[in-house]
């Protein structure tokens, strides 16, 4: 559904984008991970024709986003980091001057925007102009506007950044939902854990170029191993860090943890154990899997 | 937020069984829907009355303070300062309202609420003629309230009565609209507010004021009557002016209007590509 190959694109001296490639399958959602100035804004603008960029293809629901701008933008939706909705007019004006743009009759239009404002629990405030709406609900009208032509694919650029919690979860239930029906998503985000939980298959980006692909499965796997981290209760960690060494790890000491690369789950066995032989104490214990943290890390080798 | 999870009769947004796309909308229809989203601007009468102000203080200083021109030589005989000036005043109106113009677009461009447009299959001149339209109607009731405040409290009563003054006010409108283009090109490129109101009074004052518009330019000083002479604003007013004072050129009427027209579609080319760019 989208298929971008080799995409580069400058801003003067800047390389905003230097050869990125993403592949997005039908009714499957794709995360953009990666830090402010990664490209993610960049590489989204030129899937939404905005920018035409200086070398590579892209295609959107088939169309070329260059030579048939016209025809990618009938297909598309598209929520920004700001939301750009129209302060003066209410939720349901709004949803309806786009409606109506987008070809739809008076009252075909009304009808959608009655939908759409449902669908986001917006119905109450459907009649107050946005100007009063709190920032999560303004969010909620941005991306009801996305929809409002019913795409084909969604484009969410950073849809969550400054939302409270709650708010980001119901974020989550509408891209799921979307995706449920056959749409088509791609997100950029700086939450890697909201990478995890959404999307189907996720490009890390850095200084424009991508520096990993794949499930967040795959990338865990390639950062590597789980570990093991006990959390001792005395003070003194000679005796767990002789304890660990003879059961056959290679234990890192921070305070009064200890953390350990382990092969399988079958090790923490073995670490209560060996601890209880040795009668030491610990607080706390256990097996942790790898974050999207510990990927972006290592990838990046920036902080996130 | 709960809310916002879908209740399980709802229909997924676009799970509609059947995917009708809807038809795309004519540039027609995008030029009345748009046109029709900028004039709900006018429902707050705040901004009618502020965007009255600036004019109406201008013609009530100008009036008084140059009235003694009246009886200087060059000025037409017999006729009242107020019916000289107020033709002037409907055509330099206009290019204000054209800086007011460019500076909303500018704002629109600079905090994103435009950024959605550009991914719609539409056609973005659309949103800047409808933009450009809604500043004409605005416009036009600025000039028709100061005509009438110049009839009413300082006894405006040219020679070429209605007919003259509405083609006067027509010519004030076609000034505008050229102007107008000309700083939504320069907004579309440039998108900084502040500067664009500095380039505006910077351009729009010595054009106004090195014009026929408030004495007659055989009283300026030579260099000045050479500027004066060709600044494309004394003819607009010098048409104007004569249509109002019944004593038409029709030289400076189509010099006004191919000005304008050319300014219109000059800058209406430039500004639809610079809109574009995010």
């Amino acid at each position: 559904m989208i298929d971008a190959v080799d995409v580069r694109m400058t801003f003067g001296d800047v390389t905003a984008l230097g050869g990125v490639s993403v592949a997005v399958p039908a009714g499957t959602v794709h995360g953009l991970l990666g830090h402010n100035g990664a490209g993610k804004t960049t590489l989204i603008n030129v899937l939404t024709t905005l920018f035409a960029p200086i070398g590579g293809s892209v295609t959107v629901a088939g169309f070329d986003v260059v030579r048939d701008a016209a025809q990618v933008r009938r297909r598309i939706g598209v929520t920004g980091q700001f939301a750009s909705v129209d302060e003066d007019l209410t939720g349901t004006q709004n949803l309806v001057l786009l409606g109506r743009l987008l070809g739809a009759s008076r009252r075909a239009a009304n009808r959608r925007a009655a939908e759409l404002l449902e669908l986001f629990g917006l119905t109450d405030a459907a009649d107050r102009p946005a100007r009063g709406y709190s920032g999560g609900m303004r969010r909620r009208l941005d991306l009801a506007s996305s929809l409002v032509g019913r795409p084909d694919v969604v484009f969410l650029d950073e849809p969550t950044t400054g939302l409270d919690p709650e708010s980001r979860l119901g974020m989550w239930d509408v891209v799921r939902t979307l995706v449920s029906a056959g749409t088509t998503v791609l997100l950029t985000t700086q939450y890697l854990d909201e990478a995890d939980r959404l999307a189907d298959t996720i490009t890390v980006l850095s200084q424009g170029q991508v520096v990993a692909a794949g499930t967040a499965t795959e990338l865990k796997e390639r950062v590597g191993r789980r570990t093991v981290s006990v959390t001792l209760a005395a003070a003194d960690v000679g005796p767990a860090l002789d304890t660990l060494r003879r059961a056959g790890l290679d234990p890192l000491q921070s305070g009064r943890t200890l953390t350990a690369p382990v092969e399988s789950s079958r090790a923490l066995a073995v670490v209560v154990r060996a601890l209880d032989d040795a009668g030491i104490e610990a607080d706390d214990l256990g097996l942790h899997e790898p974050t999207l943290d510990d990927v972006y890390l290592t990838l990046t080798g920036a902080c996130p | 937020m709960t809310a916002i999870a879908t209740p399980p009769s709802a229909t997924p947004p676009s799970a509609a069984p059947t995917r009708v796309r809807p038809a795309r909308s004519g540039v027609l229809v995008q030029v009345w829907v748009l046109t029709g989203r900028a004039l709900r601007q006018l429902h707050d009468p705040r901004l009618i009355l502020l965007s009255l102000l600036q004019p109406l203080i201008m013609l009530v200083l100008f009036s008084q303070v140059f009235r003694s021109i009246a009886d200087s030589p060059g000025f037409p005989s017999g006729a009242n300062y107020i019916d000289y000036l107020l033709p002037a005043i409907l055509v330099t109106t206009g290019t204000q309202a054209a800086i007011w113009s460019g500076a909303g677009l500018a704002t629109d461009l600079s905090n994103g609420a435009l950024a959605r447009f550009r991914t719609l299959p539409i056609s973005m001149t659309s949103l800047l003629v409808a933009r450009n339209l809604f500043d004409l109607v605005r416009n036009a009731i600025q000039l028709i309230v100061l005509t009438v405040a110049a009839a009413v409290l300082f006894g405006y009563a040219p020679a070429g009565g209605i007919p003259g003054t509405t083609l006067a006010l027509l010519l004030g409108l076609a000034v505008a609209t050229g102007l107008s283009w000309v700083f939504i090109a320069l907004a579309s490129w440039v998108r900084k507010v502040e500067l664009m109101q500095m380039v505006g009074f910077i351009v729009i004052f010595p054009l106004m004021f090195a014009s026929s518009a408030f004495v007659p330019i055989t009283g300026l000083p030579p260099w000045l009557r050479v500027i004066a002479t060709i600044n494309p604003l004394t003819y607009a007013i010098d048409a104007a002016r004569g249509w109002a004072m019944a004593d038409p050129t029709s030289g400076a009427t189509v010099s006004t209007l191919l000005i304008a027209a050319g300014l219109t579609v000059g800058a209406a080319l430039i500004a639809s590509r610079g809109v574009r760019r995010p």
